[in-house]
């Protein structure tokens, strides 16, 4: 009975090819613009995983034990000696790359007068096997190891009106706790993703910054970046203990989730953009539902016939439920497949809203890569089918309970 | 034509159902557009307000030399007779009051704090009759009182409480330069707690009287800055060449809270791409749910629209009478989508939905406050209204049409 | 200032100490203790011994010094080695071997902490003017600190350009050494607090030899000078205090 209502089914479908084209359509646009909604969710708050991760934090951040609780000091001095952690951290499985940095505030001594800013010391060959460190650079180069060179956010050397060829004196405190300055010169202009690190950090090679803040082979942290299906928490105790054995010190291991705030912000902005996902999937399901009760109503005549001829109310339901679900998997099938690979094309080329912002004095380049959030499209698919099945079914229960003469007379 | 107006009216009336579900999908789609928009629109508009109503104001009255050497904020480069200028200002209709910004360490004591320690603060001297005609404090005291003229007391933000542990009642010690470069240190209880939505102030806020600060750190009456507060539709830049005209021979300078929060408009800019994007998309799936909608329904009437070809009714009244009630159903989804919008919008407006308990603790640079509120966009809700019918007309155009291409038998058998 | 003045001022001195002590007026005594803290020309080296709460770091210098408005510190320990502070009559440069230009300190930048220490900047240039900056009160005629007999003055500030409105000093009767100071804001808080630990004969002058100076805003911060080697009245030459040849 079952193969019978299905072929029934399946005819019915080919038959009006143009209702069967409209249905699906409708859930196919639904499902799509779902898809590529949560792409782009994705897409954002990937772009500010990808910088927390590459500028601030990585998976996994090294310090001195007693750093962050004195942070509001700037005690340089409590510092992770680079040429111990290096060489513990080597063999350990899951980490894909590390850097060292070192942060430091600085007054950078501008005809005759203080003007503050952030200084960070990196090591520029360590930085390009951690992520895509040229792409930083809007003009001039990266400042080469061993030299006194500088690259600065943009927007801090538009506001000091610094160019490149520059040569700034900068005053900080060393881990001595004395302080000291030095000249360099800027070689490089930095257009930082993001727009607080445009206007007050600049780049030093990391060999400097230590000679600069009496560090020695220190640093103030190091950065891991794990590979990509490690979780941090079983890997921090690992790193620990090779940490513990290699150097017999005890250091602050946090995952970039547990320190605080950077999470908390890609949590806010992630509960923001869910919840103008809730309304998509509102939207969605509505013109969904709409789309297929329609067509049952179109078809109240059809109905009638059918039930002239004799078919059961329950297996009226169930034809038009399968009819639906054919109708519906197709439509998702569709939907899902072509937001897919829409927003995989997007996701390649980008979507450049560097346009919007070019009524600045320094141009900073916002491309926004959407990312194919897989086992969401997964459930958009199965969601959209069920709802368009669900919605088939409302009608066609109501219609299945009228007589067949008034179903008939319907229009 | 007028016949044809009936006609397509009584159509709709005719087929109750047809209408309300068609009308309903259209509604629903602007609707959303509408209420997903306010909320967008309430990220921008948000942390606008936030900014003018509790840092910046609308414009700002400065030395000529201060805004250089703002990040030491010097008592030097002041304004040496704020009342005066506050004075000329109000003969010209706008409201000014004038505050001091001091550098100093906030020293507490272990006896009201558990342990000692000092920390780098601003605190803001405000007048207390005039300061909430500019800002809006007052608004956001969650305990204690405001100030009064000339007391020994402050108000602190409430997470800046909850940090150093500070309660009504509790004294704290501010220790600053005065007027000249003279040590001051300034006991202070703490009045009231202000909740104060922008993230940035509720961390660091400490205020205290004008007149206190006017007193210990002998300013001798001058302030730092005079904050105005214009008109919200006002066009700030276009009103200060008429401001700086005032004060001209002062050395003073007037900035617009645009100038002064460059790099924050900037963060918003970047942010305006993608809410555009989503906006983009919540407008394809309302169009293309409305569209559908509409093929279905006028699809579903081939038959009759045979019947009245078969009739002898002209192709081109049929025509336009199948697009009335295109567009009649659209109206009627229009309105009712955006009386929805509205509700919704009322809500998203004035309630707001609460995300403070994740922006503890956290400095994003995107002033948006705990509870997440949307903002009105008229702009929006004209353009949905009037898209509503236009594309339902013009949708019902192309079926009508291919209809109408085939011949009245097909018509009358089409299913 | 009144260097020409100096040999004739250490008799009278000298006569004063024997017979007259009491006689003399508050600013007669706040005069003699700069006077015999300031030489014609001095060459000497020490150490700081600076604690805040992550422990105690030292310093070692060698310093010049002319007449009360110039003089010049290098520092000498491994961490700072090169760096100099030179304080000219009206301005304060720091001189860093690592950096092309001299950073010249003013305004707020003079109340940062030399080295991180409890002593700012300010408090290098402050005592020159005292005498007319201040109006001078004998509070006590004697008060023992450390065993020594004490003048008590009160310095109340005649401007609001002074860091410290108010001060309290303990000058020895003796040496005219001063033996403690207390600095106050303007409305009597006590702010700082300045301490003679002990007192040596360097090059046959009697000299504080160890120093101690501590914000009493601050919990476990002191800072700690001690004066090794002190040689004064040596030929110096000028051009040592001069820009040009601090950034050699």
């Amino acid at each position: 009975m079952n193969k019978r209502l299905l072929h029934t089914a399946l005819r019915n479908i080919s038959r009006n090819k143009r209702r069967t084209i409209l249905s699906a359509t409708a859930i196919a646009v639904a499902a799509m613009s779902i898809v590529m909604l949560f792409a782009l969710i994705t897409g954002m708050t990937n772009d500010m995983a990808y910088n927390l991760k590459n500028y601030y934090t990585g998976n996994i951040q090294i310090q001195h034990e007693d750093y962050a609780e004195f942070e509001r000091f700037n005690p340089i001095h409590l510092m992770v000696d680079w040429e111990d952690v290096k060489p513990a951290l080597e063999d350990i499985e899951g980490i894909s790359a590390v850097v060292a940095r070192t942060q430091f505030p600085v007054s950078l001594y501008i005809d005759e007068t203080n003007h503050g800013a952030i200084g960070v010391g990196v090591d520029f060959a360590d930085e390009a096997a951690y992520h895509d460190v040229e792409n930083i650079v809007y003009e001039g180069r990266l400042p080469e190891d061993g030299k006194n060179e500088i690259i600065m956010g943009g927007t801090l050397a538009h506001d000091l009106k610094l160019e490149i060829g520059d040569r700034v004196t900068m005053l900080s405190t060393t881990a001595s706790r004395g302080t000291n300055a030095i000249t360099m010169e800027i070689v490089g202009i930095a257009s930082f993703p993001v727009t607080n690190m445009n206007s007050a950090v600049f780049w030093i090679p990391l060999d400097r910054a230590q000679y600069f803040l009496r560090m020695d082979t220190g640093v103030q942290s190091v950065l891991i970046k794990t590979d990509e299906d490690v979780k941090e928490k079983r890997l921090i105790p690992i790193i620990e203990e090779a940490l513990l054995k290699e150097t017999g010190t005890t250091f602050a291991v946090d995952s970039w989730k547990d320190i605080n705030m950077m999470f908390s912000l890609l949590k806010l902005a992630q509960n923001v953009y869910y919840f103008v996902g809730i309304f998509f999937f509102l939207l969605g399901s509505t013109v969904i539902i709409n789309t297929t009760m329609m067509v049952i109503f179109e078809r109240m005549r059809e109905i009638g016939t059918l039930s002239a001829l004799g078919m059961h109310g329950k297996e009226l339901v169930r034809l038009f439920f399968l009819e639906g679900v054919v109708i519906a998997t197709i439509g998702s099938f569709i939907g899902v497949t072509f937001g897919v690979v829409i927003t995989e094309i997007l996701g390649r080329v980008g979507i450049d809203f560097t346009d919007a912002m070019s009524g600045m004095d320094f141009e900073i380049s916002s491309i926004l890569y959407p990312e194919v959030n897989i086992p969401l499209s997964i459930f958009v698919f199965f969601y959209s089918v069920l709802i368009a099945s669900l919605a088939s079914m409302i009608p066609s229960k109501k219609a299945a309970k009228i007589e067949p003469v008034e179903a008939l007379r319907y229009i | 034509m007028k016949f044809l107006i009936t006609f397509a009216f009584k159509n709709l009336t005719r087929y109750k159902r047809r209408t309300l579900i068609t009308a309903g999908a259209i509604a629903v789609g602007i609707m959303m557009y509408i209420f997903i928009d306010a909320m967008l629109m309430g990220a921008e508009y948000e942390s606008v307000r936030n900014l003018k109503w509790y840092e910046t104001a609308s414009a700002r009255i400065l030395n000529d030399e201060y805004w250089e050497n703002r990040q030491q904020l010097p008592l030097d480069l002041s304004i040496s007779d704020p009342d005066k200028i506050i004075d000329r200002l109000d003969e010209n209709g706008i409201i000014a009051t004038k505050r001091i910004s001091i550098g100093g360490d906030l020293i507490l004591s272990s006896q009201e704090f558990g342990e000692d320690g000092n920390l780098p603060v601003t605190v803001t001297a405000i007048d207390p009759s005039t300061d909430n005609e500019v800002f809006h404090y007052a608004d956001t005291l969650i305990e204690g009182r405001f100030l009064e003229q000339d007391e020994d007391a402050a108000l602190i933000g409430s997470w800046f409480a909850e940090d150093i542990g500070a309660k009504i009642g509790s004294w704290v010690t501010v220790l600053a330069r005065g007027n000249g470069g003279f040590y001051e240190a300034i006991d202070l209880e703490i009045v009231g707690i202000l909740n104060c939505p922008n993230p940035n102030v509720n961390r660091t806020l400490l205020m205290i009287p004008f007149d206190t600060a006017d007193y210990y750190l002998a300013m001798d009456g001058a302030a730092t800055e005079i904050n105005i507060k214009l008109s919200d539709l006002a066009d700030v830049d276009a009103e200060l060449p008429a401001i700086q005209e005032l004060l001209n021979g002062d050395d003073l300078t007037v900035m617009s809270w645009t100038a002064m929060a460059r790099d924050y408009l900037a963060l918003a800019e970047a942010k305006r791409g993608g809410t555009g994007m989503i906006l983009f998309l919540i407008f394809i799936i309302a169009a293309v749910g409305i569209s559908n909608t509409m093929l279905m329904a006028i699809f579903e009437r081939v038959r009759e629209l045979g019947m009245m070809r078969s009739l002898g009714m002209s192709d081109a009244k049929i025509r336009i009478a199948f697009m009335l009630e295109a567009a009649g159903i659209g109206l009627l989804g229009s309105i009712m989508g955006v009386i929805l919008g509205i509700v919704a919008d009322f809500f998203i407006i004035n309630v707001g939905i609460d995300f403070s308990f994740i922006m503890r603790d956290m400095d994003i640079g995107y002033r948006i406050q705990g509870i997440f509120r949307g903002a009105w966009n008229p702009g929006t809700i004209v353009i949905a209204f009037f898209a509503g019918i236009l594309i339902s007309t013009l949708v019902a155009y192309l079926p009508t049409n291919r209809a109408l291409k085939m011949d009245i038998p097909s018509c009358l058998r089409h299913q | 200032m009144k260097i020409k003045r100096r040999p004739l001022m250490i008799m009278i001195v000298m006569l004063c100490i024997a017979t007259t002590l009491s006689a003399m007026t508050a600013e007669q005594i706040m005069r003699e203790a700069d006077e015999r803290q300031t030489y014609d020309s001095s060459r000497s080296s020490g150490q700081f011994k600076i604690k805040d709460r992550f422990g105690t770091k030292v310093s070692t210098f060698d310093a010049w010094s002319k007449g009360a408005d110039e003089s010049l510190i290098e520092f000498t320990s491994v961490a700072e080695r090169g760096q100099k502070v030179l304080r000219t009559e009206d301005s304060i440069y720091l001189y860093y071997p690592d950096a092309e230009e001299l950073i010249r300190m003013q305004g707020s930048a003079l109340r940062q902490g030399m080295l991180g220490s409890d002593i700012s900047y300010e408090d290098m240039t402050g005592g020159k003017d005292r005498l007319s900056q201040y109006d001078i009160v004998l509070e006590e005629d004697s008060e023992l600190v450390f065993g020594r007999d004490c003048h008590v003055l009160t310095l109340t500030a005649k401007t609001r350009s002074v860091p410290y409105p108010k001060e309290i000093v303990w000058i020895d009767k003796e040496n005219f050494i001063v033996m403690r100071a207390e600095y106050y804001t303007k409305s009597g808080r006590l702010l700082k607090e300045m301490e003679t630990l002990s007192v040596g004969t360097l090059s046959g002058i009697e000299v504080a030899t160890e120093t101690r100076i501590s914000d009493k805003m601050k919990t476990d911060t002191e800072t700690i000078m001690i004066l090794d080697e002190l040689e004064v009245n040596i030929r110096i030459d000028d051009d040592l205090f001069s820009l040009d040849e601090l950034s050699w």
